[in-house]
């Protein structure tokens, strides 16, 4: 049998009756070369019964990393299982490379074969024990900004006010245009979908009085805090984690700077202050948006905002902006610790934002269900 | 094995910058084949901006790059690709993909660019990292990997595909003199045994003369070449006195207000 591969190489393959082959090469054994080099003694080798196998190299003039690897894969006999294979004729250079990675070297190199997969109960034990390792981590921190908080707010020179300022700038001025469109579209739609339904009763004026109350307790509240996690949580967590990557944390804990003094008190401080105001904000804003459909129903100002008025009540006020206090600690508090568990490489950080995200997310609608029952149990 | 003489990089009267500022004009120096050619130069003179014209991340404002008788500047897509293909890059810090063990790092030029099978693949990938030293370390993730492991890794990555030459940018930066000798080594047994033309940035004057067949010194004040040729002949024979203090490694002051700080 004899065949010829194009791309400058000539590859005679001869397998004879009693089970020995002989495989000639000539010509430019390169990358190209190699593959359809690989495809015909796949062909030819592969199913006959080879017991012994000769590869004749001296009629290559050009041999490159590729070529060496396909004579290193026959020269194991992976082609031909059990027949003894001799690569002969190697000009002396390339003899030298060949021998310099020897069957030993890739059993000792090679990928190890794939691992089990963990079976089901190991693999909920882990996440359990993660779990909790996680809350108590989130607890410990929670003691950590506690007993940090009230003396670096006190202490003029370490709170470093000027930083809480640019957070504020950052996280709460720049915020305002998307909690605007936000809130208003928010408030608008509510208004539009439930005038609907109050019309077939007559009663498309009370409108004005649901948008008031869910505006107020609920969705102002939500929505800034969400807003707020969407945009600055995750800020949070990024620069913070950034710095823990460039070993920013390391440098100040040994200038004798506790990062949470020096990075964490400041953001929080900042949310809890701007998140109410952002909150009484997005609840404008939002009002806004439902009285405008009321208006385009064709209520007068005057009706609108004496509804508006008598449905709400100061305590409801008040309320909303205790909520806003709250998620405001939880979103900074959360991105804040997110950032300081990045850990290392090149995804480290976007897993540390993503993480600050989810978590401040649920953890606000958690506080916020456990606020729907406080509320409920204080009015009685 | 090669012919010496044979002119594979040719750069003609290049000008680089970054928007109006320009860093480097009226460049041109060739590199033969099978040489190690040595760019070297005080910090912020251009070196680094150089090597990336060079490897086609940056366009020149003006000038050739010429690659194996092929213009990178002014290549087409198809054409660049081919001339891309001529060389392998060693980035200073190593840029090995963090995500990926070592011989993922080195498998993913051949995945993506040839059609070997698989396991003619994975011996190549093994065979490269055996030359750098890395074997054993096949399967560990880059950031289990000292500096200068990290770095032995990218020149087996770099050589992936068999390049004819390989750009490296600062070998021996962050290194310690042993590990950083040890890259020399590697850089003369690749040179010798392969004929792979080296192109190296540098400002290590060690490795310069263990290294260096060739250098040309650039210089920020003249934003120029201020001298070519071999290390220990500028060394005793430099007319300019900036590179001969370069050469036999004498002090100054950081703040004497030297013509080659470029602040």
């Amino acid at each position: 049998m004899t065949a010829t591969v194009q791309n400058e190489l000539e590859t005679d393959v001869q397998v004879s009756l009693d089970g020995c082959a002989r495989v000639a090469l000539r010509g430019r054994l390169d990358s190209h070369a190699t593959v359809a080099c690989w495809k015909l003694l796949e062909q030819k080798l592969r199913p006959a019964k080879i017991k012994a196998l000769e590869v004749d190299a001296s009629g290559l003039q050009f041999c490159d990393g590729a070529g060496l690897a396909l004579l290193r894969y026959l020269n194991m006999g992976r082609m031909t299982r059990g027949a003894t294979v001799s690569v002969l004729g190697l000009e002396e250079e390339l003899e030298k490379l060949f021998r310099g990675f020897t069957l030993e070297d890739y059993e000792a190199f090679r990928p190890p074969l794939r691992t089990e997969s963990r079976s089901l109960p190991e693999e909920v034990g882990k996440e359990v024990s993660q779990l909790t390792a996680d809350l108590r981590e989130q607890v410990g921190f929670l003691g950590t900004i506690v007993a940090n908080l009230p003396p670096t707010i006190l202490d003029r020179k370490r709170m470093r006010w000027p930083e809480v300022r640019r957070v504020l700038e950052l996280a709460g001025a720049n915020a305002v245009p998307i909690v605007s469109l936000v809130s208003i579209l928010v408030g608008l739609i509510i208004a539009f979908e439930s005038a609907q339904p109050l019309a077939q009763f007559g009663a498309q004026i009370y409108v004005a009085n649901m948008i008031g109350l869910v505006m107020v307790r609920e969705l102002g509240p939500l929505l800034a805090a969400i807003l707020l996690a969407g945009r600055s949580g995750s800020a949070f967590a990024a620069e913070i984690g950034t710095m823990k990557v460039n070993e920013e944390l390391n440098a100040l804990e040994t200038l004798g700077l506790d990062p949470i003094r020096f990075l964490v008190v400041q953001r929080i401080t900042a949310g809890v202050l701007l998140t109410p105001l952002l909150t009484f904000y997005a609840t404008f804003m939002g009002v806004l948006g439902g009285v405008l459909v009321t208006l385009g129903l064709g209520y007068p100002l005057s009706l609108v905002f004496h509804q508006l008025s008598s449905s709400l009540q100061l305590s409801d006020v008040v309320f909303g902006a205790t909520k806003g206090v709250v998620f405001g600690a939880i979103v900074s508090a959360v991105g804040c610790l997110r950032g300081l568990q990045t850990q290392q490489g090149p995804s480290a950080v976007g897993i540390s934002t993503t993480r600050a995200v989810v978590t401040s997310i649920l953890l606000i609608i958690i506080a916020d269900a456990v606020f729907s029952v406080l509320f409920f149990v204080l009015k009685q | 094995m090669n012919d010496s003489s044979e002119i594979i990089i040719s750069v003609r009267d290049l000008k680089t910058g970054y928007g109006e500022k320009v860093i480097l004009q009226n460049v041109s120096f060739q590199v033969r084949r099978g040489e190690v050619f040595v760019i070297l130069g005080g910090s912020g003179c251009g070196k680094s901006t150089l090597l990336k014209n060079l490897i086609g991340l940056y366009t020149p404002m003006e000038g050739q790059v010429w690659i194996d008788g092929g213009n990178l500047v002014a290549a087409g897509e198809v054409e660049r690709l081919v001339l891309l293909r001529k060389f392998g890059v060693m980035y200073q810090s190593g840029a090995l993909f963090g995500s990926m063990t070592l011989l993922e790092n080195v498998r993913l030029p051949l995945d993506e660019f040839t059609a070997l099978p698989d396991p003619v693949k994975e011996l190549v990938a093994l065979a490269k990292l055996k030359l750098v030293g890395l074997g054993a370390a096949a399967q560990k993730m880059p950031s289990e990997l000292s500096g200068g492991m990290q770095k032995r890794a990218a020149i087996a990555r770099a050589m992936a595909l068999d390049p004819q030459i390989l750009f490296l940018d600062e070998p021996s930066a962050g290194l310690d003199p042993v590990t950083s000798a040890g890259l020399d080594l590697l850089i003369k047994e690749l040179a010798h045994h392969f004929g792979i033309t080296f192109v190296v940035v540098s400002h290590e004057l060690a490795s310069i003369y263990t290294i260096a067949d060739r250098v040309i010194m650039l210089d920020s004040r003249t934003r120029t070449v201020i001298a070519e040729g071999r290390p220990a002949e500028l060394r005793e024979s430099a007319t300019d006195p900036w590179v001969r203090r370069f050469f036999n490694r004498e002090a100054e002051s950081v703040q004497s207000d030297h013509p080659n700080q470029n602040l």
